[in-house]
């Protein structure tokens, strides 16, 4: 660990909640080196915001969402990640994973030309994913700037690397507050509380590798309220459903 | 596969309070403005009239009283700096809003964030501890980083503030009591 190194801790409202940054100083810079290297991993952030957010009519996914049947979207690298693994974990959950959110789960196609949109009524809300990925892409930024360890934390779908060992705190959905929960080193982890398909209100966290995963497989285990869903193995994740109030079970 | 991802899960602690302090509207205000040398304090008070037209924008203007950081370099006026708390379910979250001459947002900090037991967060005595508290402490790592995972964060209300500040600074702009 790296004990009683300073960290720079920042956070600005982004992606619909709350994006925090923390970075530890880079070593043999000057202290406004890291907080350059925060700007830029917000920046990065708010680009990826305005490509992939349905509130953003330009965006890929606005263009998508208001084009016609039939329509073929030309899509950034950003949209592609992440609606190439939106395609992977749908086929691989059985639909359970479903970034149309009921409104047309195979009516959509990426493919070396773009987005395709299959039927009218069809439309992308990548809420359930991108913020992990956008996660992803602001360590990236954070590594490639030369801070060698930190977080990033977009309103609960986190992700800690490098010689740090992050405390978790889980918050109580019902009532408030927060109760500490786990301790992450160098891994992602999100959480996610819905209704699934069956009307049961499920509440559950996914460790992973990277956020991107951790997020979208929250999804799953809410879906299927199986916090040992096969899925998880696959993608190295492990998950956990939460009883009410968190932490009594 | 778990290849460094160490996730080990404690024993359940009974629910407590979660505070974190980012800036203090002095390094904010800096963090926007870097090139102005000083800031001036600027109290605006808005009338019946103007908070009406706020309401028409659709804005609830809340407040009649705001203070508004001028950044100057020199004699020329930068833009200003707004700050504001707002009040979620459980959460109690202030900001500082950066606005340029132009009237475009330069930036949103946010300054400090407070979460606990939705009945708790109403309370005057939490408010007061919030209110005297502007200068950040230095972090180290360890148990003071702890981080929330949650499900409904949303930053609604922030961003309706931010609007309103907007609105508030053109108002007073239009009126002439700010530069």
């Amino acid at each position: 660990m790296s004990g009683g190194r300073a960290v720079v801790r920042r956070a600005r409202p982004l992606l619909g909640t709350l994006v925090e940054i923390g970075a530890t100083t880079i070593e043999g810079a000057p202290p406004p080196a890291t907080s350059a290297a925060i700007d830029a991993a917000f920046a990065r952030i708010f680009a990826l915001q305005q490509r992939l957010s349905r509130f953003v009519a330009a965006s890929d996914v606005g263009r998508f969402n208001a084009a016609p049947a039939g329509a073929c979207i030309d899509v950034g690298s950003d949209a592609r990640a992440v609606l190439g693994a939106a395609a992977a974990l749908r086929d691989a959950s059985d639909g359970a994973f479903d970034v149309t959110v009921g409104s047309g789960p195979r009516a959509w196609r990426l493919d070396a030309r773009g987005l395709h949109k299959l039927a009218d009524e069809v439309e992308i809300d990548l809420g359930g994913i991108a913020k992990g990925h956008a996660v992803d892409c602001a360590v990236a930024s954070l590594e490639s700037r030369g801070v060698d360890a930190g977080w990033v934390n977009a309103g609960g779908d986190l992700r800690a690397f490098g010689e740090l060992a992050l405390p978790i705190e889980l918050r109580d959905e019902a009532s408030g507050g927060v109760r500490r929960f786990a301790t992450l080193e160098d891994g992602a982890f999100a959480t996610s509380r819905r209704e699934g398909p069956d009307g049961a209100s499920r509440h559950a966290s996914v460790a992973a590798e990277r956020c991107l995963w951790a997020d979208a497989l929250t999804k799953v285990v809410v879906a299927t309220g199986n916090a040992s869903h096969p899925l998880l193995e696959r993608f190295g994740a492990r998950g956990w459903l939460h009883s009410s109030p968190i932490g009594s079970a | 596969m778990l290849a460094g991802t160490t996730v080990a899960a404690l024993a359940a602690a009974p629910a407590s309070a979660f505070a974190v302090d980012y800036l203090s509207l002095e390094e904010a205000q800096r963090l926007m403005f870097p090139d102005a040398d000083h800031f001036d304090s600027r109290e605006i008070a808005l009338d019946a009239t103007q908070l009406q037209a706020l309401d028409a924008q659709g804005i609830r203007g809340r407040s009649a009283r705001w203070t508004v950081r001028i950044a100057r370099h020199g004699d020329t006026t930068l833009g200003v700096v707004v700050a504001d708390a707002v009040i979620g379910k459980f959460e109690l979250i202030s900001y500082a809003v950066g606005i340029d001459g132009d009237g475009a947002i330069r930036q949103v900090e946010i300054l400090s964030y407070r979460e606990s037991h939705g009945g708790e967060i109403r309370l005057p005595a939490w408010r007061r501890q919030f209110v005297g508290k502007t200068q950040a402490a230095p972090l180290r790592v360890g148990d003071d980083i702890a981080n929330i995972s949650g499900a409904t964060l949303s930053c609604t209300h922030v961003t309706d503030g931010v609007r309103r500040i907007v609105a508030v600074v053109a108002l007073a702009r239009r009126n002439g009591s700010l530069p």
